[in-house]
C-alpha cells in the first residue's frame, strides 16, 4: 500500500512542477514543489498556506480478485489568504487557481507504480489508478479560504509487497 | 528476485471511445483494424482513416445470433449446435453533437442546411441556397483559394460544404463519406452539398481564400468540387438511405491494457432520439445535457482468415507483464 501513495504523492509533485513551478514550499531547509504528505513531516500546528497537503484518512480492501486491489481515500487539503499586494482580495482566484491546479495535477489519472525504498527506486509491475476529485464546499476562517478534495486511489498488490 | 509478473484482476475502465471509418459502398469495402499493427495508437490520433467521436456512455453490446441444438434419439437429446442467425447491435450515447454524431445517431440521410439565397422560399431541408463558389487550383484539405469577391462571402466561423455539383447522378453520392442513395434524378444542384460529409470550419478568412480549423475530411478539393456556407443539419425520420459505417469502440484499462471492439459494418437501426442527462442529479428539472442516442445493427463480414461470416471482432491487448 506504501508504494501506492508514494507513486501517487510523486506523481503529483512531478506533475505540479511543471503546471506551476513557482509553487513551492521551503521544508526543512530545502526548497521544493508545493505539495506534502502531511504523515511524512512533523506535525502542523496550522497547514501552510498555498500549499497542497495530503492526507490518508481511510483504506478499502477487495481480496476477491486475482491481485489484491487496494482503495485509499486521500484526502487533498489547501487554503489560502490570496496575495499581501493586493491585500488578500485576490483569495478567491488564488483558491481557483489551486483547484485547477489540481485537476490539472489528477490528469491522466494513473502512474506507474514505483518502490521508493530502492535507490533509485524501482518500476514494479502495476500501475496506480485514480477516481475522479470530489472537491467540498470552500471553508471561510476571516481572511482565509481552504478546501478539501476526496481522491480514491486504486492499486493492486503486487507479490511481495 | 523481484516479481516479473503479476495476475491482472478484470479490466477497470474509465469511459468507451468510438471511432467511426466509412464503409465504401460502391466497392462494399469496410475498413479493418488490424490490433497486431495499429494496436497501440495515440487515442487522440487514430490512424487513417478512422475518425474519433470521442467519448461516449452507455456503451452496450447485444449478441443477438441465435443457436438452435439439434436433436437426435429417443428422447431426443442435443447431438450439436448450429448458429440459425448471425445478428449483434450496439448501443451508446454521443457526448457531442457534431457532424458526425449527429448523422451516425439518426436513421437515414444526414443533410448540411445550406445557406439560403436571398429571397428564397422556405423549405424543411433548408431553402434554395446562395450560389456555389469554385475554389481556385492550389487549393488544399486546410486552404481554400477563392478570387477577393468569393472570400467575402464567408466569415471566420463559418461552417462550408465541398462537394461536386449534381448533374442527374443516381446511386450512391457524396465525397469521401457515401451520404446518400439516389435512386431517380433530382433537380436540386446543390443536393450533394446538402448531404456531403466533406464540411470543415474556417478559422480564418482574407483576401486571397479561407484557412479551416481542421482538415477537411475529403482532403483537397477535387476537379469540379464547389463550396457553399452551411448555417446548421437536419436530418429526417423517414426515408429508405441506410448509412454504414466501420466501427472501433476502445476500452483502455487501467493497467495499460486495452479492449477493442471491432465492427466492420455498422448500420444505425433507429431514428433519431435523444436522452436528456440533468446536470445536477438532485434538481431533475434544472438545466440538463442533450446526448445523442444511437443504436446500430452489425452486419456480417466474410473473414479471409477461414472464410467464416463474422460481425465483430473483440481484442484484448494484456497489460504489460501481466499473466495471460
Amino acid at each position: 500500500m506504501q508504494n501506492a501513495k508514494d507513486s501517487f504523492y510523486v506523481a503529483l509533485r512531478t506533475r505540479l512542477a511543471t503546471i506551476n513551478p513557482e509553487r513551492t514550499i521551503l521544508l526543512r531547509g530545502t526548497l521544493r514543489p508545493g505539495i506534502l504528505v502531511e504523515e511524512a513531516e512533523a506535525p502542523f500546528s496550522q497547514f501552510p498556506n498555498d500549499v497542497f497537503v495530503l492526507r490518508w484518512p481511510g483504506t478499502a480492501v477487495d481480496t476477491d480478485l486475482a491481485s489484491t486491489m487496494v482503495a485509499e481515500q486521500c484526502e487533498v487539503i489547501y487554503q489560502t489568504c490570496g496575495t499581501q499586494s493586493f491585500g488578500g482580495l485576490d483569495r478567491g482566484r488564488a483558491l481557483s487557481e489551486m483547484d485547477e491546479e489540481l485537476l490539472a495535477m489528477l490528469q491522466p489519472f494513473y502512474t506507474q507504480k514505483l518502490n521508493y525504498t530502492a535507490t533509485p527506486p524501482a518500476a514494479m509491475m502495476t500501475h496506480v489508478f485514480w477516481d475522479d476529485p470530489i472537491f467540498a464546499p470552500v471553508v471561510t476562517q476571516r481572511d482565509r479560504l481552504s478546501r478539501s478534495v476526496m481522491v480514491l486511489v486504486y492499486s493492486y498488490e503486487e507479490q511481495g509487497e | 528476485m523481484a516479481a516479473s509478473w503479476f495476475a491482472a484482476p478484470a479490466p477497470v475502465t474509465r469511459r468507451v471511445r468510438a471511432y467511426f471509418a466509412p464503409v465504401n459502398r460502391t466497392a462494399e469495402a469496410p475498413v479493418l483494424f488490424d490490433p497486431s499493427e495499429q494496436g497501440g495508437f495515440s487515442l487522440d490520433a487514430p490512424p487513417a482513416p478512422w475518425i474519433s467521436l470521442g467519448w461516449i456512455q452507455d456503451f452496450v453490446r447485444k449478441p443477438t445470433s441465435r443457436s438452435t441444438p439439434l436433436m437426435t434419439g429417443i428422447p431426443a437429446a442435443p447431438l450439436e449446435q448450429v448458429r440459425e442467425t448471425l445478428q449483434a447491435q450496439v448501443s451508446l450515447q454521443f457526448l457531442s453533437w457534431t457532424k458526425l454524431t449527429m448523422a451516425l445517431a439518426t436513421g437515414s440521410q444526414h443533410m448540411n442546411v445550406l445557406a439560403p439565397a436571398s429571397g428564397a422560399s422556405p423549405a424543411a431541408d433548408g431553402a434554395q441556397a446562395a450560389p456555389a463558389v469554385v475554389p481556385q487550383s492550389g487549393s488544399t484539405s486546410t486552404a481554400i483559394l477563392l478570387t477577393s469577391s468569393d472570400a467575402a462571402k464567408f466569415n471566420a466561423g463559418s461552417i462550408i460544404a465541398l462537394d461536386v455539383d449534381y448533374t442527374g447522378q443516381t446511386g450512391f453520392v457524396g465525397t469521401p463519406v457515401t451520404g446518400a442513395y439516389v435512386r431517380q434524378t433530382l433537380t436540386d444542384v446543390d443536393y450533394i452539398r446538402r448531404v456531403t460529409f466533406n464540411v470543415g470550419l474556417v478559422a480564418q478568412v482574407n483576401a486571397t481564400g479561407l484557412t479551416m480549423a481542421e482538415p477537411l475530411p475529403g482532403g483537397a478539393p477535387a476537379a469540379g468540387a464547389k463550396l457553399q456556407a452551411v448555417v446548421g443539419f437536419v436530418d429526417r425520420e423517414g426515408g429508405s438511405f441506410y448509412q454504414e459505417w466501420s466501427a472501433l469502440f476502445v476500452m483502455q484499462g487501467s493497467q495499460g491494457e486495452r479492449i477493442f471492439f471491432h465492427y466492420p459494418r455498422l448500420q444505425p437501426m433507429t431514428g433519431a432520439e435523444e436522452a436528456m442527462t440533468p446536470l445536477n442529479a438532485k434538481n431533475q428539472n434544472g438545466p440538463s445535457r442533450v446526448l445523442l442516442k444511437a443504436q446500430f445493427l452489425g452486419l456480417p463480414v466474410i473473414d479471409p482468415l477461414d472464410g467464416e461470416r463474422v460481425v465483430c471482432y473483440r481484442s484484448l491487448l494484456p497489460a504489460a507483464n501481466a499473466l495471460v
